[in-house]
């Protein structure tokens, strides 16, 4: 299904299926709108995460139990990432969960929606929980660069743009009310706001006059570049939570979540395999290409693109723990790489202070 | 490189990283394994959500641990527990080549 927004994008937009959404990939060149990105402030049509509302008396213990980190006391004033595991431990999604004062408000992954609520609806038992689905009433805008705090001052209100990170509040914009976050999936200064479908047009357009779009692929190519995980391209079958590196959207000292006993359980065995990052080879390998180290396989590709930050290759592969390590050389398909140290690329707003 | 010196060479980063992750823990009374913390994952904001009060617990923790002063150093510096090592050890910059 395409997003609430797709009407306001150019003719020429480039778009794709990911998931159950229907999302605009590119609206000019991927280098362009990755620039924009990482060097001025980028808006982005995040339509194609889905929404999903945790109400009841229950709301939040079901929250609680079916987030991998700690949510009991998420207050409507903040919001947090965290992984949706399902009973063995495997990744279902990856969320982002606002706090609100009669439960939760969970943004899926892009095209993860009908997959999220399908999961939290299979797990409802008769406790007192309603899941709503409200990515048919509500969309989500994203505000993202090193000088996106500058939009929002000209958007909304500047007191705004410097909240400290994770903070929501339930603001008006142009007498609409909507719940604005300062979030950031790729190390830059970032923005969500959620807005209602009928208002999110006007938004998006008043944006626009202060800050260029950007697409789904340059927004992903930023977050690996800062390694922020990307569910659909790290989330291979079989693979646990520690073998993605997500352990930091897992709180393991939790008394309890769905995937826990099987999270837990990996970490105590230890070893398998582990994901690391790499440069080097021409061309962008391809998913399962096989990694080696002096002559023996050792791992695979997981996901692989053009870094324009880096006018490389920039990839992800996952290898034997033993040399899941920065600054090894390494080849891929028989061609050499070289492992990398995280962040690939230094974001610029960790440069820049907000005025 | 053979595959005993990769090995090797992997060993030596994962071992400061390893340190630097338990002084990280120790110094910031966190309540998680040390192990649990990955080699790539963000120190600040996103991550392991450590504050700019915590940068200054981890500028006197890393010269009293490693002997390395990083006052003034770029936020960068904190970008990864692997890029820290960089900077307590920079031997561990150069690739096996």
């Amino acid at each position: 299904m395409a997003t609430v927004l797709a009407t306001e994008h150019p003719e020429d937009t480039a778009y794709g299926q990911v998931g159950d959404a229907t999302v605009p990939l590119r609206f000019s060149s991927l280098a362009e709108e990755y620039r924009v990105l990482r060097n001025r402030a980028a808006v982005l049509d995040l339509g194609g995460h889905g929404l999903i509302q945790i109400t009841g008396a229950d709301g939040v213990d079901f929250a609680q139990r079916v987030l991998a980190r700690d949510v009991e006391y998420l207050t409507s004033d903040r919001c947090m990432m965290s992984l949706v595991l399902d009973e063995s431990g495997q990744v279902v999604d990856q969320v982002l969960a606002f706090g609100r004062e009669d439960g939760l408000l969970l943004e899926s992954s892009c095209g993860a929606g009908t997959r999220l609520l399908e999961h939290l609806l299979a797990r409802v038992a008769d406790d007192d929980v309603q899941i709503t689905d409200r990515s048919g009433d509500l969309t989500v805008i994203g505000l993202e660069g090193p000088y996106a705090w500058g939009v929002v001052g000209r958007l909304i209100d500047a007191e705004l743009a410097s909240l400290p990170f994770e903070s929501v509040v339930d603001t008006a914009w142009d007498d609409v009310e909507i719940v604005f976050a300062r979030t950031g999936l790729t190390g830059e200064y970032g923005y969500q706001m959620i807005v209602p479908i009928e208002s999110a047009a006007a938004l998006w357009r008043r944006s626009l006059e202060h800050a260029q779009a950007a697409g789904v692929e340059a927004l992903e190519l930023a977050m690996l570049e800062v390694r922020q995980p990307i569910p659909r391209h790290e989330v291979t079958p079989g693979a646990s939570v520690i073998e993605i590196g997500a352990n930091w959207l897992v709180d393991i000292t939790k008394d309890d979540f769905v995937g826990k006993d099987a999270v837990v359980e990996a970490f105590e065995a230890g070893g398998g395999r582990r994901t690391v990052g790499f440069t080097g080879c021409p061309g962008v390998p391809a998913l399962g290409t096989r990694v080696q180290a002096a002559g023996q396989d050792i791992g695979e590709v997981v996901y692989a693109v053009h870094s324009v930050g880096l006018d490389a290759t920039l990839g992800l592969a996952r290898v034997t723990e033993d040399l899941a390590a920065a600054g090894l050389e390494l080849t891929v398909g028989g061609l050499p790489v070289t492992t990398l140290t995280s962040p690939y690329v230094v974001p610029k707003s960790w440069s820049i202070p907000i005025i | 490189m053979t595959m005993d010196e990769l090995r090797a060479r992997a060993a030596a980063r994962q071992q400061t990283c390893s340190q630097i992750k338990k002084m990280i823990v120790s110094r910031l009374d966190l309540e998680i394994d040390p192990d649990w913390i990955t080699d790539d994952q963000p120190l600040f904001g996103r991550g392991l959500e450590l504050d700019s009060l915590d940068v200054l617990e981890l500028y006197v923790a890393i010269e009293a641990e490693f002997g390395v002063a990083l006052y003034d150093s770029d936020m960068a510096v904190f970008g990864s527990v692997s890029r820290l090592a960089e900077e307590v050890d920079p031997a561990l910059r150069a690739v096996s080549a």
